[in-house]
């Protein structure tokens, strides 16, 4: 029986007004990656944080080793070798990285001689030669707040190696990284694997699995649907058993019809805080029953681009709805013309997390009416609009429109943005990142949303780094390059490897 | 200029002991509005200690009493900060009410008590404990020295206790074990959670140190300011000592220089208006010189200064 390093034996926990973990039991072996496998909001955060000792089930055992094991803390958890690495980073930001991994077990030295103090200088050498061991560079005395979201990870995973952990959890380590950081992190948990760890990853990206991990468990809805070998099982099979019904990889498109032109921008350039210019002299115009995407790798300015159309960020240069000038506008009057905009990051900029769902949704109208009669708000019409929303875009949550966003998961979040932009029936829909960190079925239903409204007439701005995306959804395709757009082209023109190469800033195809 | 230099020292070491307490809680995440109410409530401790120690009778022993009453302030701030810690960890509450209750509280409860061991000591229900000024000495040679020299003449016996403690502190916040998953606590409590720190328990620890430091900052107020404990002792000082933490960013070395800056304007303000003989309607106006700097001074800096990003924030396990 102790080949199984971990095991969960009917594992069942209930949250108010929700089952996360419904009768799961897994079992994983020594030394092998397991991954666990389901769309936002499975289960499988939760499955996990009960063998870190975040929460305990309600019913079900955990063994370890083959010892049955209750596990009542994160400390308790690391005492068993267990360490996970969160979705979110647990880190002391104005800390170096030395004291966030030693944080908890401090060697210790003598200051002047005979005062217990912490032995910094020591764990400085300590870190950084297991940060060599493992491949894993990074600068101990650098301060968390000045490196960037992959080292941070990086520090995260030195943290439960410096504390010997043998089984490594990973939630959704990806979600925040680049595709060339993705890549080098698989390696990473390759060659920890290798080294005798056994790993367990959480995500919901197949690619992934395919690369790295032995078996797969997958979840839906808080119960186990089965537990299969990686190599033998293909992609198709795993994202239907994930999503419970049948999906289709291919975006079905109908043919383009354009109109007349909604958006043009002229020459539009904006300087980041230090007075570099970040976007230098674009222009584009963007049809309607367009998609118009622009592609780049991260950090090229489009982002800067999207929040100067929008009007959150300062630019110079003209931009222009249906003829109009609106380079003095503000974020509202721009709203109110007709802009609806997706966000990069729901979190900062999208929602207000600590309102509830019904007000977020209505967060680009309050002031309107039937919202706001003379002065006053009227909570019936939030109500009103929140059930219907939420009906019709099916934004799943625990105390439906009353609840506070913040506990929503990271797809009905998505969920509840793009219904509300979609609501304000705008001419020109602005799509940032919109897919991202979600799973399979929702991507989906955002690429249907997002090929419907173009289908209505919308002229709709996406700026992806997801290249199939792009392929697939794009009618007319602008590459960014630091700040410069390089080409545009009908997509039908262009391959995925030109797309690429201009990515790269190769301007000569 | 020595009596400047003198009167400032003897105001801004005290109130300096007493923002190293606020740093303490606040670096571990927790609001602290309470000083006033811990300097008053541990100054009121060590002096009623000492009082029913020997009676209502002071003489001959004053300082061997110097020294204990120092010890209960501390123990007394100590306990009555447990109720803030109390209501603001295990209770959650919010943290800027619980403070400014407890600062009413304390003002309530030490004057009831006074005049209830006054009327039992003394005979007379009184709201002051005499205490009497705390001795001084001079340091030989050195004080002789222009200028510097100052600040070795007529120091207050308790100004190298309160350096000597101060240090320590400053070791314990930086360099130990204990100071390291304190100032976390107050960055990121998720983080000490996930490393096995205990958060709860170090905030606790944390208000009962601030409390043990306000009380000595306020028992050496009552030696030196007043002679004695009474009401008085609630001018505004432990809100001083707010600002000053906030001043020097909550970290120790810019803090004392916050406080020697508050002392000195303070002591220079009495001096400016001794020198030009004003009434003392004038002086009033004159020792609100120091706050006036400080509103000041607060409009420049304080786009530079950070609190620590979880103050005021209760800590929930659950909440990502």
């Amino acid at each position: 029986m102790d080949e199984f390093i971990v095991e969960m034996r009917n594992i069942t926990k209930r949250f108010p007004g929700i089952v996360a973990n419904d009768d799961v039991s897994i079992a994983v072996k020594k030394g092998e990656v397991f991954a666990l496998l389901g769309e936002n909001g499975a289960g499988k955060s939760t499955l996990m944080s009960m063998l870190f000792g975040m929460y305990e089930p309600d019913e079900g055992e955990i063994l370890v080793r083959g010892e049955k094991v209750k596990i009542s803390s994160p400390a308790h958890a690391t005492q068993l070798n267990i360490g996970m690495v969160h979705q979110h980073f647990k880190l002391v930001e104005n800390y170096t990285i030395t004291e966030n991994i030693v944080l908890g077990q401090e060697p210790r030295s003598r200051f002047l001689g005979f005062l217990p103090a912490v032995d910094i200088k020591g764990s400085n050498k300590k870190i950084a030669e297991l940060s060599k061991r493992y491949g894993l560079e990074v600068d101990p005395k650098k301060k968390i707040e000045d490196i960037n979201v992959s080292t941070r990870q990086r520090v995260e995973i030195l943290k439960m190696l410096y504390r010997e952990a043998e089984i490594l959890i990973f939630d959704e380590p990806t979600a925040v990284l680049t595709p060339q950081e993705i890549d080098f992190l698989l390696d990473i948990i390759r060659g920890l694997r290798d080294s005798g760890k056994t790993i367990i990853l959480i995500t919901h990206k197949l690619e992934e699995i395919k690369k790295v991990a032995d078996r797969c468990a997958v979840l839906c809805r808080g119960k186990l649907v089965g537990v299969m070998d990686v190599a033998t099982t293909s992609t198709k099979t795993m994202a239907n058993m994930m999503v419970g019904r049948e999906v289709s990889f291919g975006i079905d498109k109908n043919p383009a019809n354009f109109g007349e032109e909604v958006l043009r921008v002229e020459k539009l350039t904006v300087k980041n805080q230090d007075g570099l210019s970040v976007v230098k002299n674009v222009s584009f115009s963007v049809r309607k029953g367009e998609i118009f995407a622009i592609a780049g790798v991260s950090g090229n300015g489009q982002t800067e681009l999207a929040d100067a159309v929008t009007g959150l960020l300062n630019s110079s240069g003209k931009v222009f709805l249906q003829g109009k000038d609106i380079s003095g506008y503000d974020v509202r009057q721009r709203t109110l013309e007709g802009i609806s905009y997706i966000p990069e990051d729901r979190q900062a900029v999208g929602l207000v997390l600590d309102f509830s769902l019904e007000e977020n949704l209505a967060l680009k109208e309050y002031f309107k009416e039937p919202f706001c009669k003379k002065g006053v708000l009227h909570s019936e019409a939030f109500d009103e609009q929140g059930e219907r929303l939420v009906k019709e875009y099916d934004i799943r949550s625990g105390q439906g429109i009353k609840t506070i966003v913040r506990s929503m998961s990271g797809g009905n979040q998505q969920k509840a943005i793009i219904a509300r932009e979609i609501e304000l029936d705008s001419r020109l829909m602005i799509f940032v990142q919109p897919t991202r960190g979600l799973d399979i079925g929702a991507i989906e239903n955002i690429h249907k949303q997002i090929l419907a409204l173009r289908d209505a007439g919308k002229a709709i701005l996406l700026i992806s780094l997801e290249l199939d995306e792009i392929i697939g959804l794009a009618d007319t395709i602008g590459v960014m390059y630091s700040g410069e757009m390089l080409n545009i082209a009908p997509a039908e023109t262009l391959s995925t490897n030109q797309v690429g190469e201009y990515m790269m800033g190769v301007k000569a195809v | 200029m020595n009596t400047v230099i003198i009167d400032g020292l003897a105001f801004a070491i005290p109130l300096f002991i007493i923002a190293i307490g606020g740093i303490y809680s606040e670096r571990s995440g927790v609001t602290n509005l309470a000083l006033e109410g811990f300097l008053g409530f541990g100054a009121f401790f060590g002096a009623a200690a000492v009082m029913v120690l020997t009676g209502g009778n002071l003489a001959g022993i004053e300082i061997p009493m110097f020294f204990a009453a120092l010890a209960f302030a501390m123990i007394g701030g100590a306990l009555f900060a447990m109720l803030h810690a109390l209501l603001c960890v295990p209770f959650k509450a919010n943290q800027v009410i619980s403070g400014v209750v407890i600062n009413i509280l304390a003002t309530a409860l030490t004057a009831f008590f006074t005049s209830q061991i006054n009327t039992y000591l003394l005979g007379k229900p009184t709201n002051k404990f005499v205490l009497g000024i705390c001795e001084r000495f001079t340091v030989p040679v050195i004080s002789k020295i222009p200028v510097l020299g100052a600040f070795f003449t007529d120091v207050y016996y308790f100004i190298p206790i309160i350096i000597v403690v101060a240090l320590f502190m400053t070791y314990m916040l930086y360099k130990s074990r204990f100071g390291l998953r304190l100032r976390a606590c107050g960055d990121n409590p998720h983080a000490v959670d996930a490393a096995g720190g205990n958060v709860s328990r170090t905030r606790f620890i944390a208000v009962m140190i601030s409390g043990a430091l306000s009380g000595l900052g306020g028992i050496c107020f009552a030696y030196s300011i007043s002679s004695s404990f009474s009401p008085s002792i609630y001018a505004g000082y432990g809100f001083l000592a707010i600002a000053a933490l906030i001043f020097g960013n909550w970290k120790i070395g810019p803090t004392l220089a916050a406080c020697l800056f508050f002392g000195f304007a303070r002591s220079g303000g009495h001096q400016l208006t001794q020198t030009l003989s004003l009434p003392s309607a004038f002086q009033d106006v004159i020792s609100i010189l120091p706050y006036v700097l400080t509103l000041l001074l607060l409009v420049f800096f304080s786009s530079t200064n950070r609190a620590p990003r979880a103050l005021g924030e209760i800590y929930d396990k659950g909440k990502r």
